[in-house]
């Protein structure tokens, strides 16, 4: 409930109100306003989509929207699903992905982050291989030295602060070139 | 207190409800001294810091220690039975103290792991803390070599915990047992990775070594230590009898 004085605001006053102050919005204020409601619209329909809706509803929903109005929106939509790509767990999911190439008609940027992901994961690979069983090795070392053997023992690299290091950098390097190829689609120029 | 050896025990009151009562809960500590070169000392369950009734544990643990002519300073290896904070709580407070290397096995790390976080905040709301644990190894199945000539033997005993274990000390025939078998009674199973039936088995499994002494992690009514070959096989019958039937 909205009041002034005695008088309770019925919708349609608020919404008078609310046009009152727009006439009184510079231009620049004005776009700036349309710009959050697109945003808010594309991210809203990422959200739609990855919780289920079928992409030719999406395809509907933004071919609804004003033609002038439906770059922005798609700009965002790019953007809510490109958020949920994590390089470190699965490189997006085939449905994030297909959405992305279907709105970018970005193929080679897709492809690139398949790659990517396929990159990473043989870095990681690679890079828990050479240094988990090196860090293995000294920390057994280091036990032994310690007086503490056996087959029992099981040195705790994963957890170590030494391998977490190394595994935070490799995470970092592959999560800045995804990045990189995100911002493609935030100018709005594949 | 010196039971027998190099082994030591710090037994947390609890044999009568009043001393349960005024006390709280908190595991019962175990030492063998100078198990490591240069006299360092290894400590099973190191217990908590403080517990639910705000008393100091590690306090007492230490002057307990001390009045033993020892330094909790000197401990050189932290072996955690279970990933309950009544066991481990004080484990990573006496790695600062004494640069002593810390274990538990991979299973029960891996429930810590997943306490942690919200988890950890939600048990919090209830009243329990998850404290901090970064184990410098982990302990499977196996032997354990400390130093030039001490051997221990690593069992694997699931049923309280995913990932328990127990120490078994052949030379001296001393079983540390955690929550795995009390005086008269055995650990819980209703605990998120707890198994009655692995329990059983577990006990099954530990009822055929050579056992003179069991050290028990807690002294719930009973006392901590079952001493003595006839006294530790009845306890094994008297578990099999009245307990596991309702487990």
């Amino acid at each position: 409930m909205s009041g002034d004085g005695d008088k309770i605001k019925s919708a349609l006053d608020i919404a008078m109100e609310k046009a009152d102050r727009l006439g009184a919005l510079s231009e620049g204020e004005k776009q700036r306003l349309k710009e959050e409601e697109l945003e808010a619209a594309g991210e809203a329909l990422a959200k739609r989509y990855l919780g289920g809706l079928p992409l030719g509803d999406v395809e509907a929903e933004v071919a609804g929207r004003d033609e002038e109005h439906r770059a922005t929106i798609i700009r965002h939509l790019l953007a809510g699903l490109a958020d949920t790509i994590d390089i470190t767990q699965d490189g997006g999911s085939d449905r994030t992905l297909a959405a992305i190439e279907h709105f970018s008609g970005d193929r080679e940027a897709v492809q690139g982050i398949r790659a990517l992901f396929g990159e990473y994961l043989a870095a990681a690979d690679g890079a828990s291989h050479g240094n988990l069983d090196a860090m293995a090795e000294g920390k057994r070392k280091e036990l032994e030295s310690k007086g503490i053997s056996g087959s029992a023992v099981k040195p705790a690299t994963e957890t170590s602060p030494e391998w977490l290091r190394v595994k935070e950098g490799l995470e970092a390097e592959y999560q800045d070139r995804l990045a990189a190829i995100k911002a493609r689609w935030a100018s709005g120029s594949p | 207190m010196r039971v027998v050896g190099d082994f030591y025990a710090y037994l947390w009151p609890g044999v009568t409800m009043a001393e349960m009562q005024e006390y709280g809960n908190n595991s019962n500590t175990y030492l063998v001294a100078n198990a490591l070169p240069g006299n360092k000392h290894v400590l099973v369950d190191p217990g908590m810091v403080t517990n639910e009734t705000k008393r100091n544990c590690l306090d007492r643990l230490v002057a307990g220690i001390q009045s033993d002519g020892l330094k909790i300073e000197d401990t050189g290896l932290i072996i955690n039975t279970h990933a309950h904070p009544d066991h481990y709580g004080a484990s990573e407070e006496i790695k600062r103290q004494s640069g002593a290397q810390v274990a538990i096995s991979a299973g029960d790390d891996d429930f810590l792991k997943l306490m942690s976080g919200e988890m950890a905040e939600a048990i919090k709301q209830m009243g329990f803390d998850m404290p901090e644990l970064n184990p410098d190894f982990y302990l499977s199945e196996g032997e354990l070599r400390l130093g030039q000539d001490l051997v221990a033997t690593i069992i694997l005993t699931p049923g309280h915990s995913a990932g328990h274990i127990g120490v078994y000390w052949p030379d001296a025939k001393v079983f540390m047992g955690g929550d795995l078998i009390f005086s008269g009674s055995t650990g819980r199973v209703d605990i998120p990775g707890g198994s009655a039936q692995m329990l059983k088995e577990s006990i099954e499994r530990v009822a055929l070594l050579d056992i003179e002494y069991i050290f028990t992690g807690h002294q719930y009514g009973s006392p901590g230590i079952i001493q003595g070959r006839d006294e530790v096989q009845r306890n094994f019958d008297i578990i099999r009898r009245s307990i596991f039937p309702y487990l």
